[in-house]
């Protein structure tokens, strides 16, 4: 068994109870050298350009603003200096102490055209994450971390989730939905989901936005010109990707499986598992693997985050959100600290109050198994949440 | 809600913005082409601190130009830094959906100095 | 008193592949065309009702069509929405078989019909802006076509601008634009955003929700803005996803509004004038008792008109199709909104409304 290097939490001065537990925050690394030190020595050269050669950026559709935001909140660049996302303290005042949250799963987004190339790379990322923010940077506990893994190289990446296996702050896979046209549901992912259920992990999805054309997924019927309506069908992608896990008997295969699509919302679950319903009811010959009832599946083994909550009319999204009756299976996520993230005390009244202690934290509770409790922050009421006003 | 002293009015040229600790959030005060105008420093969508967002202008619909669109009102718009709604800082209301709009406070200048009432 | 029924959704078949071949283009006679059955995602057991497979062809007889929806189903009116073969590679030959297809509905469902109730659709291949504007041009007079036809699937989405000659030729002759999955085999995409189905349930799920991407398209590349009277119907309906995924394209559009400003209201607004959907067997909560307060979301109320989809094995009853509704829900689906869409309003009030 692997041993790692951590510290123990410091809860002992100063405890805070888990109020909010967000679970979609985006670390960056400092600087592609911080980066590269990770990497075997015989990769560095051929996965990160070398002389004059930069990594492009790839702005196929540009978010409002990019070209000066850089798709991120104004507000989120660390006062140091770096990029947004690059320094864990600035990211610990702005989000665990400001917007109070208690503990937030960190989801470093990074894709490669090449297979071993993005296995490689994916590594060097766990290796980064688990070194400066699951450990030198973790004294208060309250990160954690998602394991990436390469969609393209299963076998692979079942071997990296046996590499994290027991690791105290890692607590999920992350794999991207752009998987190049091969649906979550085939057989090709067994030996990654197998690994992940037996470790413990739920497989955790994340869309790219700001992508390359490549690994944009070719929508059926073409795709938009701007970002607006091809943001707006983004959650079609995990349409597809639910139903093939449904329909072609991944969760059947894999009983101990739970998938979190991150980053798409979640309205859009409750018309899928009602279309599912009905064709499973009239085709049931069609689906013999498929022994229970597809919304069965979805309730168990599907979570899905928030973010970005839709700008609805309250009463109406509260209405529609009754009647979804998904109160177990929604956690709330603020995508720190990209341009569209959900401010946590906003969010909290857009959920039915019956569902909002599960929403807030009781669901991504149980799914990674986190504590009650966590070390406070300067700044920090008792009861969590920042002492100014 | 109380009278209070920004800075001198030399303080504050036009495209300048400057945030007063008035209020639950801020007001940030802007010159606008010469003319001041003042809104509270929280976003009508989520709060984020609406002043911190970029000011520049917006695009409107013109089929006439080869890229369709026509740049106007430059300096007269606040982009939340969040979510990137455009906000005309002269009315506090939103471009896209006038009737989401921000708190908007009065602004004078007497005797050089510039004066919110917030 | 019997409800007025309309079904906007009934797809007519020929009794065998090759009787096209008696309306093609002679110039294009010799040429071969895929079959109506699609390469793949066929249903297991048959894409029709079973007991249609009566030794003819389901659907192509249009006495036998007649006696299952007027007489046996009550429906008063019948929109046909025939299949073409598939978005070959040759253009002006799949708009020739386009138009085969038409004068065949012409000739054998819509001149000979003795019962007066069949409607037809002008079938156009977008890939053909030109030949497309022509065929509306020539078909649009004819009294009973009440809408254009295309198919669902497409290389681009159908806000793009190369196909907006053909929507404002429809919109110009009052004719709302049907966009439903077509049959035969075609330069297509994938049908779901992760690549092809491996069962038939999970392409038959899927599969109409691609409609959102043109609609989408249609609103924020200015469509809908320049034509106030184009309308489109969905014709596969896919309509339950209508209010997550307007509910995203409202609230990006507060953050997107400079680059498109064209767009000069919520998308949302633009469905009442703008967009209808037909009902489908996969649409819609499991649990009748949720449907009423599931239909009053993006006013679709107001939006969804019954579609059987016979003879294909999914059709469904007006009975089934209006389970849980309130009363002015089910006539809005029934009959008054499709009366509305097809300007058969003083048609329907001579009837046993």
């Amino acid at each position: 068994m692997t041993t790692f290097d951590t510290v123990p939490p410091d809860t002992a001065s100063h405890t805070a109870p888990v109020t909010i537990v967000d679970t979609d925050v985006h670390p960056v690394p400092a600087s592609p050298d911080v980066l590269k030190s990770y990497a075997p020595a015989e990769w560095v050269d051929k996965i990160w350009p070398t002389g004059r050669a930069v990594t492009p950026q790839s702005y196929f559709y540009d978010t409002p603003d990019a070209y000066k935001s850089m798709s991120m909140r104004v507000d989120s660049m660390p006062p140091g200096g770096g990029f947004a996302g690059t320094d864990p303290e600035f990211a610990a005042q702005q989000l665990l102490v400001d917007a109070g949250v208690s503990i937030a799963m960190l989801e470093p987004m990074c894709d490669h055209q090449l297979p071993q190339h993005e296995h490689v790379m994916k590594s060097t990322y766990n290796d980064w994450l688990a070194d400066v923010w699951l450990n030198q940077n973790n004294a208060h506990g309250r990160w954690r971390g998602a394991i990436s893994v390469s969609a393209q190289t299963p076998a692979d990446a079942a071997r990296e989730v046996e590499r994290w296996g027991g690791h105290p702050y890692m607590a999920e896979v992350l794999m991207t939905p752009q998987t190049r046209g091969i649906p979550f549901g085939n057989p090709h992912f067994d030996p990654l989901y197998e690994a992940a259920a037996r470790n413990g992990f739920p497989i955790a999805t994340h869309l790219m936005g700001q992508t390359p054309f490549e690994l944009i997924p070719q929508y059926p019927v073409g795709n938009p010109a701007h970002w607006h309506d091809f943001f707006a069908s983004w959650p079609l992608l995990y349409v597809s990707h639910l139903m093939s896990l449904v329909f072609d008997g991944a969760f059947d295969r894999h009983p101990d499986l739970r998938v979190v699509f991150v980053e798409g919302g979640f309205t859009w679950a409750m018309p899928t598992m009602s279309r599912m319903d009905r064709i499973w009811e009239q085709r049931k010959a069609d689906l013999p693997h498929v022994r229970r009832r597809p919304s069965e599946y979805v309730r168990e083994h599907v979570r899905f985050t928030t973010q970005p909550l839709e700008e609805v009319e309250v009463g109406t999204y509260l209405e529609y959100l009754d009647m979804m009756d998904m109160g177990d299976n929604i956690m709330f996520s603020t995508d720190y600290p990209h341009w569209s993230y959900d401010s946590p005390a906003w969010a909290i009244n857009r959920f039915p109050s019956d569902q909002r202690e599960r929403i807030m934290k009781g669901n991504a509770t149980e799914l990674y198994g986190l504590p009650d409790v966590v070390g406070a922050l300067p700044g920090e009421r008792p009861s969590g949440g920042p002492d100014t006003a | 809600m109380r009278r209070r002293r920004v800075c001198g009015v030399d303080e504050l040229p036009p495209g300048a913005m400057k945030l007063v600790a008035a209020g639950k959030f801020g007001v940030g005060v802007y010159n606008v082409g010469g003319q001041l105008y003042a809104i509270a420093n929280y976003c009508a969508h989520e709060g984020a601190p609406l002043c911190t967002g970029y000011v520049g202008g917006t695009n409107v619909h013109n089929p006439d130009r080869p890229g369709r669109l026509e740049f106007v009102r430059d300096g007269q718009i606040v982009r939340c830094p969040w979510h990137q709604w455009e906000f005309d800082v002269t009315n506090g209301r939103t471009l896209a959906d006038s009737s989401r709009k921000i708190r908007t406070y009065r602004v004078d200048v007497t005797d050089g100095e510039v004066f919110v009432t917030a | 008193m019997k409800s007025p029924v309309i079904d906007t959704n009934v797809q007519p078949h020929f009794r065998y592949n090759a009787e096209i071949r008696k309306f093609i283009d002679p110039a294009y006679k010799t040429r071969a065309i895929p079959d109506v059955e699609q390469q793949w995602y066929q249903a297991p057991g048959g894409d029709y009702r079973a007991d249609l497979y009566d030794g003819k062809y389901p659907g192509s007889i249009p006495e036998t069509v007649a006696r299952h929806l007027f007489s046996d189903g009550g429906v008063d009116y019948a929109i046909l929405n025939p299949s073409t073969r598939g978005n070959v590679a040759d253009y002006l030959l799949n708009s020739r078989i386009c138009a085969a297809v038409n004068d065949w509905l012409v000739q054998r469902w819509l001149d000979a019909d003795v019962t007066g109730r069949f409607l037809g659709t002008i079938r156009v291949n977008p890939e053909d802006p030109r030949g497309a504007v022509a065929e509306i041009e020539r078909l649009a007079g004819h009294p009973k076509m009440v809408q254009v036809g295309v198919p669902m699937q497409s290389r681009e989405p159908y806000g793009k601008p190369m196909f907006e000659p053909i929507w404002e030729a429809a919109a110009a002759f009052g004719l709302p634009v049907a966009v439903h999955v077509n049959g035969g085999n075609g330069v297509d995409h994938a049908p779901t955003f992760a690549g092809h189905a491996h069962t038939y349930p999970g392409y038959a799920a899927f599969m109409p929700l691609n409609y959102f991407v043109h609609l989408a398209t249609l609103i924020v590349e200015g469509v809908f803005g320049r034509h106030p009277a184009a309308r489109f119907v969905f014709a596969d309906g896919g309509y339950d996803i209508l209010t997550p995924l307007m509910w995203r394209l409202d609230t990006f559009w507060l953050s997107m509004r400079d680059q498109t400003p064209w767009v000069d209201r919520y998308p949302s607004e633009y469905l009442a004038d703008h967009v209808r959907f037909c009902s489908s067997a996969f649409d819609g909560p499991t649990d009748p008792a949720d449907a009423r307060r599931w239909m009053d979301f993006t006013g679709k109320s107001d939006l969804v008109m019954y579609g059987s989809g016979y003879p294909h094995w999914s059709t469904t009853s007006p009975t089934d199709a209006v389970d849980g509704l309130d009363s002015e829900q089910r006539e809005k689906l029934l009959w008054r909104n499709a009366a509305g869409l097809y300007s058969l309003t003083r048609l329907m009030e001579g009837s046993d409304a």
